[in-house]
């Protein structure tokens, strides 16, 4: 008896909660919705968009999350947040599409792990009558996905170059040692920024020298470990590229550790909470950063619009670009970039 | 009566082998020395020791722990999810419930540091507890059961976290070296050498280390000779599970950070510790001594490879061939032929 009792309260408060919810959207919907279609069939159609993300421990799709559930609420559709806990692999992927498709939801956000192994989800999502939006990365034939939506890792790349030339107070005709902390060697985004960093470098600083590069493998120890190594290697080293937020947290940590601050300059990436906190410190000399939530956000606003009214988007492509925070940057804008932690 | 007669002969045969194995990893280590600095003339400094010191101090209270599991037939998968989700509650803690946060610096970040570090070994036992009952109340294998731990460890260090690193107080200068021109020693690794130290000699020299061996050798004949092997499986795991847990602080003292993504693949760092250090996955053999040169010799190979310029993807495949080769020496010995 007692365990029927547990098992119907728990039953009665989920669907109080699920009702609540549900109460909730419905009036979301009426006050957002109504007004403009006027259309009452297509305000009473609850729409479900999928969201499918790479790997849930990565704080950039955290920030993401959060993007996509505020606008899900504020549309007023019911939102499907899936992805591996850890792997950020097509192996991981795959099945969990699959399982969200079965679920037939009218929408699909899908941030694809690998542009040829995804391609056969997005066919199967269209011909089951589900759009699709791809996020942050794409497949590579985008014939059948309504917008991409991404940040641009190489513009990323070139302003990181930018901050550090600023940084040493570059000179032409002197000489100067930077490197690059990565997490692996074959990330697209790793890479695409690295190129941006390499070809910025090598178009207006020809005097700066790219020494070496190091992994971390999503490990910040292992990035401090790299920099505290270049660091005995390279006693005269000017700059660090920390690529990600992984390798920004360990190279910060290096620099505090060997006393460093200041004297070598730290550019990083991702704007974590607690790497915010250390440009106000001094410890990064600036960090950029990217708007995974308004990645989101756009990417279901479009589904939206084009499931309740047909409007294609205007671009297929979008580009958020990636913004540079230094001790300049208005705490406004800090607080805006930040990936918020809930 | 034989049955506890021979762990005992065992042990004994095992110290002898274990010495011959300790000066094995000692010359390995010194040729590892020669070959990097040859390659790369700043690798002989104190300041490269202590680079080497510092990443050996997490590990090493790791693979300390992975020892005693090891030796006494079983498997730590977890170790790793405990270092990262110890790491973030202290963290977590330290922060949003004490409220100090990055500002809190030098002496002032004492206070709130004791507290973290105790709850991170507090959060490590309680792990360490878990993978005890999996194993002796549900009769789970090791195997399995910290991998189910693993799982829920990491997962929980993202959820807790937010999948970010929570910033909160520190003093730096406890894993700075010492004195950076002759003393590569950090305070906090000079802990960590104390710590293990008595972890080896509880292990070497209490009957409770006896205890071990003679589980992971024979464990039938240990219960027989009336040794409760439950209970004591249950003290290993819960020891592991803490030192897991003050490799956590370690790691978040390194980093001024809980970070939940510093445990990814470490337990894997500690079992390749063990195993070069000479200790045998089917339980009964291996030494505190050789876990210590195993896992300095895995970072020398690290900080070696980044000194000397050799592309990263190498590191992987030196440690490889090191396991291999280290396993091999133990099974080609004339001692263990016969079994």
């Amino acid at each position: 008896m007692k365990k029927n009792y547990f098992k119907k309260a728990v039953a009665l408060a989920g669907a109080a909660a699920f009702a609540i919810g549900l109460a909730g959207c419905a009036a979301e919907e009426e006050a957002v919705v109504a007004p403009t279609t006027g259309d009452t069939a297509v305000v009473a159609e609850d729409l479900t968009i999928a969201f499918v993300m790479g790997a849930e421990s990565d704080p950039f799709f955290q920030a993401m999350k959060l993007g996509a559930e505020e606008e899900a609420a504020a549309q007023g559709v019911t939102l499907i947040w899936q992805g591996d806990p850890s792997n950020y692999s097509p192996e991981t992927q795959i099945p969990i599409v699959d399982a969200v498709l079965a679920q037939q939801p009218d929408g699909l956000v899908l941030i694809p792990t690998d542009p040829t192994a995804l391609q056969a989800s997005v066919a199967k999502a269209v011909a089951a009558g589900i759009a699709v939006a791809n996020v942050d990365t794409r497949v590579g034939d985008l014939s059948d996905v309504l917008t991409f939506i991404t940040g641009d890792n190489e513009d990323g790349g070139a302003k990181a170059a930018e901050a550090i030339a600023n940084a040493i107070g570059y000179t032409d005709g002197e000489t100067y040692e930077v490197v690059i902390g990565l997490t692996s060697a074959t990330a697209t985004t790793n890479v695409a920024r690295k190129e941006g960093f390499e070809s910025t470098i090598a178009a207006n600083y020809p005097g700066i020298n790219i020494v070496d590069v190091a992994y971390s493998e999503s490990n910040p120890e292992k990035a401090a470990t790299n920099v505290n190594n270049w660091l005995t290697k390279y006693p005269d080293l000017d700059g660090i590229f920390a690529i990600d937020g992984t390798n920004a947290s360990g190279a910060a940590a290096a620099l505090e550790s060997k006393g460093l601050v200041g004297q070598v300059a730290l550019v990083g990436y991702d704007a974590y909470p607690d790497n915010v906190a250390k440009i106000e410190a001094g410890i990064f000399t600036a960090l950029i950063a990217q708007d995974p939530a308004a990645e989101a956000r756009l990417a279901i606003q479009t589904l939206v619009d084009y499931l309740r009214n047909g409007t294609a988007p205007a671009n297929a492509e979008v580009v958020i670009p990636n913004v540079t925070l230094d001790a300049n940057t208005s705490a406004a804008d800090l607080v805006k970039y930040t990936y918020v932690a809930n | 009566m034989s049955s506890s007669q021979q762990p005992n002969l065992r042990l004994e045969r095992f110290k002898a082998v274990a010495g011959n194995q300790n000066s094995i990893l000692l010359s390995v280590l010194i040729a590892l020395a020669i070959v990097f600095t040859l390659a790369e003339p700043k690798f002989f400094s104190v300041a490269t020791a202590g680079n080497i010191l510092t990443d050996w101090g997490s590990i090493v209270l790791l693979a300390a722990g992975q020892t005693l599991v090891i030796i006494s037939g079983g498997i730590d998968l977890s170790v790793g999810g405990t270092l990262a989700i110890s790491g973030v509650t202290s963290a977590w803690v330290m922060s949003t419930v004490l409220g100090f946060d990055i500002t809190t610096s030098g002496s002032d970040a004492y206070p709130p540091l004791l507290v973290g570090g105790l709850v991170a070994i507090g959060t490590g036992l309680l792990v360490g507890l878990i993978n005890a009952i999996l194993i002796t109340k549900l009769r789970i294998v090791p195997f399995v059961a910290t991998l189910s731990t693993m799982g829920a460890t990491l997962g929980f260090a993202i959820i807790i976290s937010n999948g970010m690193p929570i910033g909160g107080p520190n003093d730096f200068s406890l894993i700075s070296p010492i004195n950076p021109t002759w003393m590569p020693l950090s305070w906090a690794v000079i802990g960590v050498i104390i710590v293990v130290t008595a972890v080896g000699l509880f292990l070497h020299k209490s009957r409770f280390g006896l205890h071990t061996y003679a589980i992971g050798s024979n464990s039938f004949a240990a219960r027989a000779a009336g040794i409760n092997v439950e209970r004591h499986l249950t003290k290993v795991y819960a020891l592991a599970g803490a030192l897991a847990g003050l490799a956590g602080f370690y790691v978040y003292l390194r980093l001024g950070a809980g970070s939940p993504s510093s445990g990814v693949m470490r337990e894997l760092d500690a079992i390749a510790a063990v195993v070069i250090g000479g200790a045998s996955l089917m339980g009964g053999i291996g030494r505190m001594m050789g876990t210590i040169i195993g896992a300095l010799i895995l970072f020398t190979v690290q900080s070696g490879l980044i000194m000397a310029g050799v592309a990263p993807d190498w590191k992987k495949v030196v440690v490889a061939v090191l396991i291999a080769a280290a396993v091999a020496a133990q099974t080609l010995r004339p001692q263990n032929r016969a079994r």
